[in-house]
């Protein structure tokens, strides 16, 4: 009887998969299939946003009532009159909180010293990002409200952030916090100095490369972008302020961490500055 | 695999693309959030075998490749390594035991965040290893745990009856993917 063998065929199978995989991923990387890709992302993205739309309003009513019932129930035995109406305030108040949040967020990029002159688009938070390997947010404007990729995105504190897709109705922000965000700064009153801010993942403080070791540097400085030709980002806008510095013993650079001065955390409204490097 | 097959697998991918993109994108404890398109590959692979598990990780990655910011092409990648692994490591097990499905998705859920994160360094994207792995990795393997056996019938209903694919044999049994 002949011994027992295993099929060669998955294995063929999965070479041939990874080769593609790999073949997509080197034509992504180096352009060939960077229009198809982006294309395609640009549709899918399309294509998902009423679909988004339409289950965020359909599960929030769902949630509040689930919330509301949990509630109700743990004050069953109390004046059900009056605890009904204590929830209505409560969630009146909640509302209002929130309501007040986002137009205190709105009210302050209607007025940003740093944007001068430039054109805006205000741009409401969609998402707070599709993976957990990269620092992004979604935004509800897109190429038909004059959105372009690489274009500056600022929120009521300072940078947010780069465009780095753009479909016709929304776009994919990189925050400055992502690991491949770099912004060129300017820092040290009337020094002018340069350096480099280096994102270092979701929630992390920001690092700064390219300062000399000993840099008198005060906890709070701000710096901010800047501006130098060819740069990604219009000058002026405060991106980051100091939260630590200090040089070691055999280290060629200061260490510095700065954390940015927009609330990335909590983002409801953002502007996109339709700006770019040639503006 | 049939029209009809094809049909089927089409709407179980777009269900669980709108629940990744809707729900679970809503979802983020430590500003880490779910990802059930990881169940897919895993699943395959486990009701399918190896070679199953790999063409339904290829082509769930690269649907989910389309709403993610990192190389496009990753995803499907790491999919198809894992749908492999998963089905190539359980063909021996009995796939009828209910607890395979969670025991599964947390091993192979795990698996596929660590080499998706590497992979990705390696390919040009080093930023990828500077994120709270850790937490992403119980994060991601722990709902998919939770959730495995309700998308196990859904995969189940998606995928054209499981074959023996992978199995011992001497005469090379095979799926028609």
């Amino acid at each position: 009887m002949a011994p027992p063998r295993r099929s060669r065929r998955p294995r063929t199978v999965l070479l041939l998969l990874v080769l593609a995989a790999i073949t997509i991923i080197t034509l992504d990387a180096r352009g060939g299939l960077h229009t198809l890709t982006s294309g395609l992302r640009s549709v899918a993205s399309d294509a998902f946003s009423p679909v988004r739309s339409g289950v965020n309003a359909i599960v929030e009513p769902i949630g509040s009532f689930i919330a509301g019932s949990v509630h109700y129930g743990a004050v069953r035995q109390q004046n059900q009159k009056l605890q009904e109406e204590l929830d209505q305030l409560r969630q009146q108040q909640a509302a209002q909180a929130a309501q007040t949040q986002a137009l205190q967020q709105l009210s302050a990029l209607l007025d940003l010293p740093f944007v001068g002159n430039l054109q805006t688009v205000p741009a409401e938070v969609t998402n707070y990002g599709t993976s957990d390997f990269a620092a992004t947010i979604g935004i509800g404007v897109g190429r038909s409200d004059g959105v372009q990729l690489n274009m500056p995105v600022v929120g009521s504190g300072g940078l947010v952030g780069q465009v780095v897709q753009v479909s016709h109705y929304t776009a994919t922000v990189r925050l400055v916090t992502d690991g491949q965000s770099a912004v060129g700064v300017r820092y040290g009153a009337g020094t002018g100095a340069l350096a480099v801010l280096a994102g270092q993942g979701w929630g992390k403080p920001l690092a700064a490369q390219l300062v000399p070791t000993n840099t008198p540097l005060t906890d709070g400085e701000v710096f901010t972008t800047s501006g130098l030709q060819g740069a990604a980002y219009p000058a002026g806008i405060p991106v980051a302020r100091v939260v630590a510095a200090h040089t070691g013993a055999t280290a060629t650079e200061e260490s510095v961490s700065l954390v940015p001065e927009a609330d990335l955390a909590h983002l409801r409204y953002v502007s996109v500055l339709l700006w770019g490097p040639s503006s | 695999m049939s029209r009809r097959d094809v049909g089927r697998f089409t709407l179980v991918l777009l269900a669980f693309l709108v629940v990744q993109e809707t729900l679970m994108l809503e979802i983020r404890p430590g500003g880490v959030h779910p990802d059930v398109m990881v169940l897919l590959p895993v699943l395959a692979g486990l009701l399918g075998g190896p070679s199953r598990g790999a063409t339904v990780g290829f082509v769930a990655g690269l649907a989910s490749d389309l709403f993610l910011p990192t190389s496009f092409g990753l995803s499907a990648l790491v999919g198809c390594l894992v749908g492999f692994g998963v089905g190539l490591a359980t063909v021996a097990l009995d796939r009828t035991a209910w607890w395979l499905a969670p025991t599964a998705a947390l091993a192979g859920s795990a698996l596929y965040e660590v080499v998706y994160a590497t992979l990705g360094a390696v390919l040009g994207q080093p930023q990828m290893l500077h994120v709270s792995l850790v937490r992403i990795v119980l994060l991601v393997s722990l709902t998919n745990a939770v959730l495995a056996l309700p998308a196990q019938r859904l995969v189940a209903w998606g995928l054209p009856a499981a074959s023996a694919e992978g199995m011992p044999t001497s005469v090379g049994v095979g799926g028609s993917w």
